[in-house]
């Protein structure tokens, strides 16, 4: 199963993350990272590899 | 400048990206000069430019290939913005008040600030925007038919199109009344000139006109502040006095260098994408009609027209330690301008770099930053505008042709044009 870490040190709330995946993370009304499906569908796993690759401080990760 | 660019494009030693009249060239010119750097010396050192009564400092290297930039970018305390990152000088003290912004600092106190802000640019938050957004979109492509209209049929696509929509946009985001908005345009022009003496009166002493528009825009946020703190309403300005961080409320001084920064970055850098992104768009008919035709190419065709203009072309890192980087060895206090225009055009990581491709995907740009804290916290917005803005073009100016050549902006900073000619030639 595919987990999504977030790194609350490195997370600036930029919301590219939600760009790409919306279905996974929403940067809530405080500037906070939630992390709605900490572990991704399967269909929605490619859109998360994407959303860990553009997260501009690397906050992301994803533990198989 | 005597020196032909095709000779420069061999020889290195030719280059100098501190020469002003470098950033007027063409960005076809430019590019060659970038793909030489990056091929040869992918840290060239520069002599800085000279300003007047000011110290000249030690000079600074220009990095130009993607993976070295996005490493400095993505060590931001080992490559430090705290000395400055979006002037090559250190800033002097007396503007520092002013300019001494976010984007010039460092953790722990950038992330605690910009957590504060990023609150107001979330998608989510965004998403809210986006019907105004199309308002003010259509009431500005509206006016330019008009102007065309009583007019000999031509208009000026920054002034009449790129200029006034991201100045409305971001007025509205902060509160500015009416009023004040031909001086907050007039004030970030200064601010984003590069020198430009056409947009500086006194070419001797930019330093005066700078501190001037950032005393005249420090003045609107304070005025504006006060009045917020009486009756708080739903904009970011009223966010800005009254949030606390640690318990501690932004200083009266912090508010006006962040409501600078916004000014100055939501409006320029939008801009130049619109203004270019339409030149772009006419000297590539074929991917014009393209994108015209299919609305699904929005998400792709907006990154690439800001990989394509890079509106921002550098901003500053200097080095906190002594180290070495991909093979170059490096010192305390060395200064690192990332070229994100070079970087844009890097074939180790875009196919095809100098092909403009509204479909390109993956298109990993650099145009908001590269990774690190700094990163663009405006790139949800700009995308926003950038993407209605085109999209209301093609549906309500489709006639609109370029004119004219561009008038460039003489900045290396902001890929700026001043003006670029336009024409409605009207339903045929």
């Amino acid at each position: 199963m595919t987990r999504v870490v977030v790194d609350r040190e490195l997370c600036v709330g930029s919301g590219s993350c939600e760009m790409l995946a919306p279905d996974v993370f929403e940067v809530d009304d405080e500037g906070v990272l939630a992390v709605l499906e900490p572990e991704p569908w399967d269909d929605d796993v490619p859109a998360v590899r994407d959303a860990v690759q553009a997260c501009p401080t690397r906050a992301l990760t994803l533990v198989d | 400048m005597t020196v032909d660019l095709d000779a420069a494009a061999l020889d290195p030693d030719a280059v100098d990206l501190s020469d002003r009249e470098f950033w007027v060239r063409p960005p076809a010119e430019r590019h060659r000069v970038f793909d030489l750097l990056r091929r040869e010396r992918p840290f060239a050192f520069f002599e800085e430019p000279v300003i007047p009564m000011l110290e000249p400092g030690p000079g600074y290297h220009a990095v130009t290939r993607y993976a070295d930039l996005d490493a400095i970018s993505s060590q931001p305390s080992i490559f430090c913005s705290g000395k400055g990152a979006v002037s090559i000088i250190d800033i002097p003290a007396d503007l520092h008040e002013f300019y001494g912004s976010l984007i010039s600092m460092d953790d722990p106190r950038h992330a605690k600030i910009r957590r504060i802000v990023s609150k107001t640019f979330t998608p989510r938050m965004l998403e809210r925007l986006v019907g105004s957004v199309r308002e003010i979109v259509d009431d500005v492509l509206a006016t330019a038919r008009r102007t065309a209209a009583e007019g000999d049929g031509t208009i000026d696509v920054v002034a009449d199109i790129a200029a006034p929509i991201p100045l409305r946009v971001i007025c509205d985001l902060m509160g500015v009344p009416d009023e004040d908005r031909a001086m907050v345009l007039a004030m970030s022009n200064i601010v984003l000139s590069g020198g430009d003496p056409e947009l500086i009166e006194n070419r001797d002493d930019p330093l005066a006109a700078f501190l001037e528009a950032g005393m005249t825009l420090a003045g609107i946020m304070e005025r504006l502040a006060a009045e917020r703190l009486e009756r708080p309403r739903e904009d970011l300005t009223t966010a800005l006095v009254t949030t606390e961080v640690d318990g501690e409320r932004l200083s009266s001084q912090e508010i006006a260098s962040f409501f600078i920064l916004l000014l100055v970055a939501g409006n320029e850098t939008t801009r130049n994408a619109i203004s270019q992104g339409v030149l772009a768009l006419s000297e590539h008919p074929e991917q014009r009609a393209r994108w015209m035709a299919d609305p699904s190419l929005d998400r792709t065709a907006v990154e690439e027209i800001v990989r394509w203009t890079s509106p921002i072309t550098w901003m500053r890192r200097t080095a906190t330690q002594d180290g070495e980087l991909n093979g170059h060895r490096y010192r305390e206090g060395d200064k690192f301008l990332l070229v994100y225009a070079a970087a844009n055009r890097d074939l180790e990581v875009f196919a095809d770099p100098h092909v403009f491709d509204l479909g390109r995907d993956p298109n990993p740009h650099v145009g908001f930053g590269a990774h690190g804290p700094h990163f663009c916290l405006g790139a949800h917005l700009a995308r926003r505008e950038i993407a209605v803005t085109f999209r209301a073009l093609f549906d309500q100016l489709p006639d609109l042709e370029v004119a004219g050549e561009p008038d460039r902006l003489r900045s290396s900073f902001v890929n700026g044009l001043k003006r670029l000619p336009g024409r409605l030639t009207g339903p045929r």
